[in-house]
């Protein structure tokens, strides 16, 4: 990938994962400088500094340099590489913060990727394993992204603070992607979900499964919702519990929300009938926002787009997160991709708030690493 | 009243006066009167020979106003997007240090932009304001997001079905 050209310059902590992986699916060098720069305690924490190590395990050739109080960041990208890897996430971010950079970037390795994550697999910040599982992969598989390999397993559930889970992740690699046509979400058929406990009474879940279902029946009468109870060595080092949903439509389109316990030693015990009935409102909340992809996974969903073929692709979203408002700026200056954005109001129907239409054409990225068999 | 819209310069200087002098003295609500009597005579005399042409002017002038309006109120989601990124660059660039006795410079306070620079970096959309599920206008507001709910025209099984039959 080209080297020559200039770096990008940022400031702050905040969306560090999307600059690398922007930067590394560019060739573009980024400085990224006063990271945390004012906090008591600076520089780069932990679980930024394990990401960066992932980094760097799955390319060939990154330049990392991070100044002595680690408030400045160089990174020039290497090649991505991919093969067989092996991680130690840290326990301060469950692996959804690290998995969903890896989503962005598997597609495009030498060598299938295809990666064993330890840490904690459910918690209260990050999007979930079991949600990414059930809502990022079917995103994936519609740009093409698919086959026996492409797979995501949670071998062990860990909660925080202890961790100790495990999750394998294949994902096998891709020349170009289809561009992709998703205006019209369809209607929600059914609702599953997995109601998981560890190192708890398995009747927690059941108590959550109960509660979720007495809201959502009033909906839809198609749900189910798996309880998942490990034991021993595959239930972590914490105890808790918590619930995910998803809302399947009838055009593939699948909605989240999800719900953990509070760690172990802090803050109040939850109920799970509370837990399970919040999580259930989650989703009511999710739907109203609706659109033809996930809020957690918008970003991914455009981050596609712009690499497809040079072809338009056109999505329907919910409202923009935050964080995806950021992620097209970003797109912006890496790619020089402007979306078109047009805002589409509810009017009289009934099927939630207004959503947005997001158009672009593909920068027609391929993956020349790719080895050809 | 509408008659008198057209000419609102010349008619609201008059008015502006008027509620404080009305109170005492009455030849000042004579002259109101006899102003209100020109204005019908202006309007009937505009009305007869350029009437229609006023009125579209005034018409454009509105349609304008109006369409300014709407783009305030609806959120120009392209310029929130794309529009702001070239003003935050600049504020990285331009420092606007004080400084005191040209030793010591004022750390500024954190402003908005600096806070969202360090804060928690994660892809989850939080629900600010809640809606009450228990309420069932809120309930019925994404009733037809499901296959329970009403289907559009082209979609309708039992639409279909019928018109199959026929």
């Amino acid at each position: 990938m080209a080297t020559s050209t200039h770096s990008l310059g940022y400031a702050g902590c905040n969306f560090l994962r999307q600059r690398l992986v922007l930067a590394t699916l560019s060739g573009r060098p980024v400085k990224i400088r006063k990271i945390r720069a004012r906090d008591d305690n600076p520089g780069l924490r932990d679980f930024e500094a394990s990401f960066i190590r992932l980094m760097d395990k799955i390319t060939n050739g990154s330049r990392i340099e991070i100044n002595q109080t680690g408030t400045t960041l160089y990174y020039q990208p290497g090649l991505l590489y991919g093969g067989t890897v092996e991680h130690d996430c840290s326990v301060l971010r469950g692996i959804g913060y690290y998995l969903e950079a890896l989503l962005c970037l598997a597609p495009f390795m030498k060598h299938p990727l295809k990666i064993v994550l330890r840490g904690v697999t459910n918690d209260q910040v990050d999007p979930s394993v079991d949600v990414l599982k059930a809502t990022a992969l079917p995103l994936l598989k519609q740009f093409g992204i698919d086959g026996e390999s492409f797979e995501l397993k949670i071998v062990r559930r860990g909660m925080p603070p202890g961790g100790g889970g495990e999750v394998f992740f294949s994902c096998p690699v891709r020349k170009a992607l289809k561009p992709i046509q998703l205006t019209d979400p369809g209607k929600i058929k059914r609702i599953r979900g997995v109601a998981y406990s560890v190192r708890v009474s398995p009747q927690m879940a059941n108590r959550i499964v109960d509660s979720a279902r007495s809201i959502l029946n009033k909906f839809i009468p198609d749900i189910y919702i798996y309880t998942d109870h490990m034991k021993g060595l595959n239930s972590g080092k914490s105890p808790g519990f918590g619930l995910s949903l998803v809302a399947e439509t009838t055009n593939g389109t699948f909605l989240s929300a999800e719900l953990a316990s509070n760690p172990q030693g802090q803050g109040v015990a939850v109920l799970p009938e509370d837990l399970g009935r919040n999580c259930a409102k989650l989703l009511l909340e999710e739907i109203y926002r609706g659109g033809c992809v996930d809020s957690t996974n918008q970003s991914l969903a455009l981050l596609l787009m712009t690499l497809g073929q040079q072809d338009v692709s056109k999505v329907l979203l919910g409202p923009l997160s935050p964080y995806t408002i950021e992620f097209l700026r970003h797109l912006k200056s890496f790619f020089q991709i402007m979306f078109k954005i047009e805002t589409k109001p509810c009017g009289e129907e009934l099927k939630g708030g207004d959503k947005v239409l997001m158009t672009c054409v593909g920068i027609g990225f391929s993956n020349l690493s790719k080895t050809l068999k | 009243v509408r008659k008198k819209l057209p000419k609102p310069s010349q008619e609201g200087g008059g008015r502006k006066l008027g509620p404080e002098n009305i109170i005492g003295e009455t030849s000042d609500v004579e002259d109101l009167f006899k102003e209100e009597e020109d204005y019908k005579e202006e309007n009937n005399y505009s009305t007869e020979t350029s009437g229609t042409l006023k009125w579209k002017e005034d018409l454009s002038r509105k349609a304008a106003e109006a369409f300014l309006r709407q783009q305030q109120a609806t959120p120009n989601l392209r310029k929130l997007i794309y529009g702001t990124v070239t003003e935050d660059n600049e504020e990285d660039g331009g420092d606007p240090r004080e400084e005191i006795g040209g030793l010591f410079h004022i750390s500024q306070p954190d402003r908005e932009c600096k806070h969202k620079a360090d804060s928690l970096d994660c892809s989850k959309f939080l629900v600010e304001a809640p809606h009450d599920w228990d309420l069932e206008e809120v309930m019925n507001s994404i009733r037809d997001c499901f296959v329970t709910g009403k289907w559009e025209e082209d979609k309708d099984a039992a639409k279909i079905l019928a018109e199959d039959e026929e």
